[in-house]
């Protein structure tokens, strides 16, 4: 009880602040610039510059691990390979395509009839086909999770959100209730699972009003209220929670597939519509944003562009005294050029001025971040470990485990960046490993 | 396109908040002193003053003697900084970096542990030991291996006790005109006595009653265990301390206090109350017991040290020439800080595996050892040692 008490903590969302305008949907931006990078392996370009291609139309295949196509999110011509911004904070080489605006479809998205028909496998071929991969912020290929050998009993749909700033899976769900429980069933059917639950955080209580009338349709589908805490959206949390079962590697081992609810209104168009994974919802907010909101936008779209549509910079805004976060701002990256580019994983960009800087004291010693920490680590020991490079201790102390949920810095009342050393002391073992 | 600033992950701090952070618990650590204060200004002021045995100076000396305290350490840290930190040449620049390591902190815990009418040298004394000896060539504030506090007022109860008596200086000042039992705190009646009866142990100063409220002989302000539970409840509402460290202490103490007099033929509660009413044990247990830079930082840690404080505390009571235990053991703690947080870290993260559980066997004979120990030694000066079996007393 008191060794391992922590379950989280309550973090203001500031969500209000992107959710009082409506889902803005841009479909159609000049350019779109499709990196050759999902997660960390390069993806090989099939396309040249000059080629025209339709929405849909493979441009690049990633290859080894989670083999899967990915597509072009706009009609147009392919005019030049260049290196642009990414969300993993490096410059990346992107095919830049230049809308036609003409919205031609490729010949492989059409109205699926026999939707009834499709077997389980069939719908984990069309998941690898659509490049369908976690919208929720790790870009994991969805395909792979219902590969797994251990019987599913459960597909969980992650609806969560406990990154605050971020209302764009929450902007989505409320605009396509339908079709995130199709979308679920879907999955339920991939992976033979009897029992689907859609988690999300109890004061989003527009989530439960939406779906719950809508249930009735999809027997086997269930509600299921977290806590308003943080880190409450964490994969394993919400499979102890719901399943009872705890994990090492992956929540299969639980008998649990998780997926983001994007992901699962993806899918539904996929299924039906054999739309491949092309959009996906961000949020353009914090303090530092005129009128912040969510933009539904081909991927590839120039955040630039979304935030001049936000309606800018607020006045007066010194950037060099303001962070540009790519990614939710427990979790995300600094981003030192405002050149990003909408990829998969980005479910938002945050700017926000930052706060005064004080002078803090020495590390005190409270030991508030091993208290709080989800997976009962001890940062300080690990940071003293670190420091004498002894990854050996770095080991013992199971840094490995460390999911950079942030909740230590963040807690920390003499400012450490603590964190931080954590995740070096991690990138030290993966080297010295 | 415009370029922005650089950061770590997350960009949300708890910190951004000013009602949150390293200033608030220091501040609400001070706070949870005024209690103690408070009773040590009634007990050795007002109430003698009430009495007519002290002048309107002398009623208010508890207080400016306690404040002195954290003056005095404030000076020895501010010389410090002036001699070896190039920075430091206005005072506003000084006065920011002493808030910033909370220099007047130890001062005000040395000086709440002595006794009334220290001489003011001895005083001067204790904080450079504390200060400077043990916070600052160390590091200063969060580098501290030894708790300043403590290690000042060991140093003062090694060297200079006979300093302090022969210069008045007095364990309670309402008493002082009671020939039988000034100077002498309960626990060194424990440390002279061989016979555990109440009759000898709390009738002299009353009833247990006066132990809880505090009005029996000891050091300025450690004396009231009510004082000690006000600040104690303060603390731990504020989060400043973890509740469980002092309630482990305080239960282990008593535990093992209760098995001592079942031992020796006292089977009645009032043994163990005793025992941890006295000695400054519920100072100790909720002030420096939890101090954060000197303890281990994760919650089991925590657990582990507490209860190695309460059986080296009773073992250091019934050895040893010095019947202060709480001082003494807080501060050989201090030494195992380190490795108990090594150790602790690595099972709590891991469970129970393979790979731990020789650490934690280690530990838990360790404890149950020396718990044994002290139930052996206090068997062995007690005369009416009765629920031992006769070859463990054969020990000694």
């Amino acid at each position: 009880m008191i060794i391992h008490k922590a379950k989280g903590i309550w973090i203001d969302g500031k969500k209000t602040m992107s959710k009082t305008l409506p889902m803005h949907e841009y479909l159609n931006p000049p350019f779109v610039y499709i990196p050759l990078l999902q997660q960390a392996s390069p993806l090989k370009r099939i396309v040249e510059i000059g080629d025209k291609v339709a929405i849909g139309q493979t441009v690049a295949l990633r290859e080894g691990f989670g083999a899967m196509p990915i597509h072009a999110s706009v009609s147009g011509t392919v005019t030049a390979i260049k290196k642009v911004w990414h969300a993993s904070g490096r410059m990346v080489e992107a095919i830049e395509i230049q809308n036609d605006f003409q919205n031609r479809m490729d010949e492989s998205i059409h109205v699926q009839t026999d939707v009834s028909l499709l077997s389980r496998n069939d719908l984990v071929i069309k998941m690898q086909q659509a490049g369908l991969s976690g919208l929720g912020g790790a870009g994991f290929p969805t395909y792979i999770k219902y590969q797994a050998k251990c019987p599913i009993d459960v597909v969980i749909i992650n609806a969560v959100e406990c990154e605050p700033y971020l209302t764009c899976d929450y902007m989505l769900i409320n605009s396509y209730p339908e079709k995130l429980l199709k979308g679920l069933s879907y999955f339920m059917r991939a992976a033979d699972a009897k029992k689907g639950v859609v988690a999300f955080k109890a004061y989003n209580t527009h989530i439960k009003e939406s779906l719950e009338p809508l249930l009735l349709n999809y027997p086997g589908i269930e509600l299921y209220e977290v806590k308003d805490i943080y880190p409450a959206g964490w994969e394993k949390y919400i499979v102890q929670k719901i399943t009872k079962k705890s994990y090492s590697g992956l929540p299969a081992e639980a008998g649990a597939i998780v997926d983001n609810s994007a992901t699962a209104i993806v899918f539904a168009d996929v299924v039906e519509k054999n739309i491949p994974l092309i959009s996906r919802v961000i949020t353009i907010s914090g303090e530092g944003i005129k009128n912040p909101q969510n933009f539904y936008v081909p991927l590839g779209t120039l955040v630039k562009e979304l935030i001049l549509l936000a309606g800018g910079y607020i006045e007066g805004l010194d950037p060099t005294k303001a962070w540009y976060i790519a990614g939710g701002p427990m979790t995300g990256r600094a981003i030192l050029i405002d050149d990003l580019i909408v990829n998969d994983t980005l479910g938002s960009v945050i700017v926000k001025p930052m706060p005064e800087e004080l002078k803090h004291p020495a590390c005190l010693g409270c030991g508030k971040c091993a208290d709080l920490c989800p997976v009962y680590l001890t940062p300080t020991e690990i940071q003293r470990a670190f420091e004498s490079k002894d990854t050996k201790a770095i080991k013992e102390l199971n840094a490995q485990k460390c999911m950079q949920c942030g909740l230590c810095s963040y807690v920390c009342p003499s400012h450490i960046e603590i964190a931080d050393y954590v995740a070096r002391a991690k990138e030290l073992l993966r080297k010295g490993a | 396109m415009a370029r922005f600033a650089n950061g770590k992950a997350p960009f949300l701090r708890k910190t951004d908040d000013l009602t949150y952070g390293t200033q608030v618990i220091m501040r609400d650590f001070l706070i949870g002193l005024i209690p103690l204060i408070l009773f040590a200004w009634y007990k050795n002021g007002i109430k003698v003053y009430v009495e007519g045995n002290a002048t309107l100076l002398e009623m208010f000396y508890p207080i400016i003697f306690i404040m002195l305290g954290g003056l005095i350490s404030m000076v020895i840290e501010g010389l410090f900084f002036i001699i070896t930190d190039k920075e430091v040449r206005t005072l506003k620049v000084m006065m920011k970096k002493l808030q910033l390591s909370y220099a007047m902190i130890p001062g005000i815990l040395l000086a709440m542990i002595l006794p009334l009418y220290t001489p003011i040298w001895v005083l001067i004394f204790g904080c450079i030991m504390a200060t400077f000896v043990t916070k600052l060539l160390f590091g200063g504030f969060g580098y501290n291996i030894f708790n300043p506090a403590l290690i000042g007022y060991v140093a003062i109860a090694f060297t200079l006790m006979g300093v302090i008596n022969k210069a008045g200086g007095v364990l309670n000042g309402s008493e002082v005109l009671i020939d039988a039992i000034a100077g002498a705190t309960p626990l060194s009646t424990l440390s002279t006595t061989n016979l555990l009866s109440y009759q000898t142990l709390v009738a002299p100063y009353g009833s247990l009653w006066n132990f809880f409220i505090g009005t029996i002989p000891g050091a300025l302000a450690e004396t009231s265990a009510l004082a000690c539970i006000i600040s104690f409840v303060w603390l731990s509402a504020r989060k400043v301390i973890k509740w469980f460290v002092p309630v482990i202490y305080i239960g282990t103490v008593f535990g093992l206090s209760w098995l001592i007099g079942i031992f020796n033929g006292q089977a009645g509660i009032w043994f163990p109350t005793f025992s941890i009413l006295s000695g400054g044990l519920m100072f100790g247990a909720v002030f420096m017991a939890t101090e954060p830079v000197t303890t281990p930082k994760n919650p089991l840690g925590k657990i582990v040290f507490a209860l190695f404080l309460g059986v080296f505390t009773v073992l250091f009571r019934f050895i040893g020439q010095y019947p202060e235990g709480v001082a003494t053991s807080i501060i050989f703690m201090n030494i195992f800080t380190m490795p108990i947080d090594k150790w602790t870290s690595v099972i709590r993260t891991q469970g129970v595996t393979k790979k731990t559980i020789i650490k934690i066997i280690i530990l838990a004979i360790l404890i149950i050892a020396i718990a044994t120990y002290a139930l052996i030694k206090a068997n062995s000066i007690y005369s009416a040692s009765i629920g031992l079996p006769l070859y463990i007393g054969g020990w000694n």
